[in-house]
């Protein structure tokens, strides 16, 4: 029997937002091209287009776990769709040096280096950092927020001139 | 193939853009009504696709204007190639006038509502030369207030109708830290 949560997730992606960006090639759910069901719920993979970089893929996957969605932030990372497990730290994408992509997707080691983004919009990463509310008022996740915001922040990153490839 | 139904994104100023299906015989017009974006005698323009023309506009332009039309409602959905733009704008404004203050300096154009934030933000780096990777971490924040709009999202949703201008600053994106 389906939760509310999954209920509003399984309702936003028939949004005109999440559409939008689908038909352009931006973002989707993972289809059974790479897996033959999704996980049970509460997690779900997603995947997002990057800009063409020498020898990178042209898509990441990302692993999400929504429980509670959209009360509380995703939280989740990269995913392998060969392996069907987290992208291992090689294969990441990667940033300038000192860039805010660099950060965002940092692979260094924090506490929860490879299992959440290092952003207002992850839980968990968000749970550690009382301080970004008040740096990064316009990221504070609330249940106005849909996995389009999420998939369209880091959807720009991937996109942008900070990113150089795996 | 005519009566193949289509998937639109009708947008207009203060919801959320809305998903429709349509065939192509439709009329617009009758579209717009049947969602409750249009009443008979409201004189409102509709837009379709999504105005990307100012980032083809040559660099020494300055104050420059889009020539994004609006259309005729009466023409049905095939007509008006929405297979193709699958955007529909519902709005009063014919133009957006959009200020954007970067470093003591501002640069100003008329874009149509059916100009995406990403659009205004490329064009703004190109203005005041952020251009490549410098640029990427700049991006649109609405004036005297600290709000960032996603970058698909269309002038037109944010601009109110009565007053078809709106005021952005373009600042750098905070870093993570901590």
């Amino acid at each position: 029997m389906e939760t509310p949560d999954q209920r509003l997730f399984e309702a936003d992606l028939l949004s005109a937002e999440f559409r939008a960006g689908s038909l352009k090639g931006f973002w989707g759910l993972a289809g059974c091209d790479v897996l033959p069901d999704q996980p049970a719920w509460p997690v779900r993979i997603l995947w997002m287009a990057a800009a063409p970089r020498a020898n990178a893929p042209d898509r990441y996957y990302v692993r999400l776990d929504l429980s509670g969605y959209r009360s509380v932030a995703p939280t989740g990372t990269f995913w392998d769709p060969t392996t069907k497990s987290i992208l291992e730290i090689s294969k990441r994408p990667k940033g300038k040096p000192d860039s805010r992509f660099a950060r965002v997707f940092r692979t260094d080691s924090w506490p929860h280096s490879g299992s959440a983004f290092y952003h207002p919009y992850d839980r968990v990463a968000a749970k550690d950092h009382t301080q970004w509310p008040t740096e990064q008022p316009h990221l504070v996740w609330d249940s106005n927020h849909t996995i389009v915001d999420y998939l369209e922040e880091f959807h720009s990153l991937l996109n942008s001139g900070d990113y150089i490839g795996v | 193939m005519v009566n193949e139904e289509l998937e639109l994104f009708i947008h207009s100023y203060g919801r959320k853009p809305q998903m429709v299906r349509a065939a192509a015989h439709e009329v617009l017009k009758e579209v717009l009504i049947r969602v409750g974006l249009l009443k008979e005698g409201q004189d409102d323009m509709v837009f379709v696709g999504e105005s990307e023309e100012v980032l083809t506009e040559p660099d020494e332009v300055e104050d420059g204007i889009d020539q994004h039309a609006p259309v005729d409602v009466l023409l049905t959905i095939d007509v008006l190639e929405l297979r193709r733009h699958h955007h529909v704008h519902v709005h009063k404004c014919r133009h957006v006038a959009v200020e954007v203050n970067f470093n003591g300096r501002t640069k100003r154009h008329r874009f149509s509502p059916a100009t995406t934030v990403g659009v205004v933000t490329r064009w703004a780096r190109r203005k005041f030369k952020l251009e490549g990777a410098a640029g990427a971490e700049y991006v649109l924040q609405v004036c005297k207030s600290t709000k960032q709009p996603r970058s698909d999202e269309h002038l037109g949703e944010l601009v109110e109708p009565s007053v078809c201008s709106i005021c952005f600053d373009l600042v750098k994106e905070i870093t993570p830290q901590g």
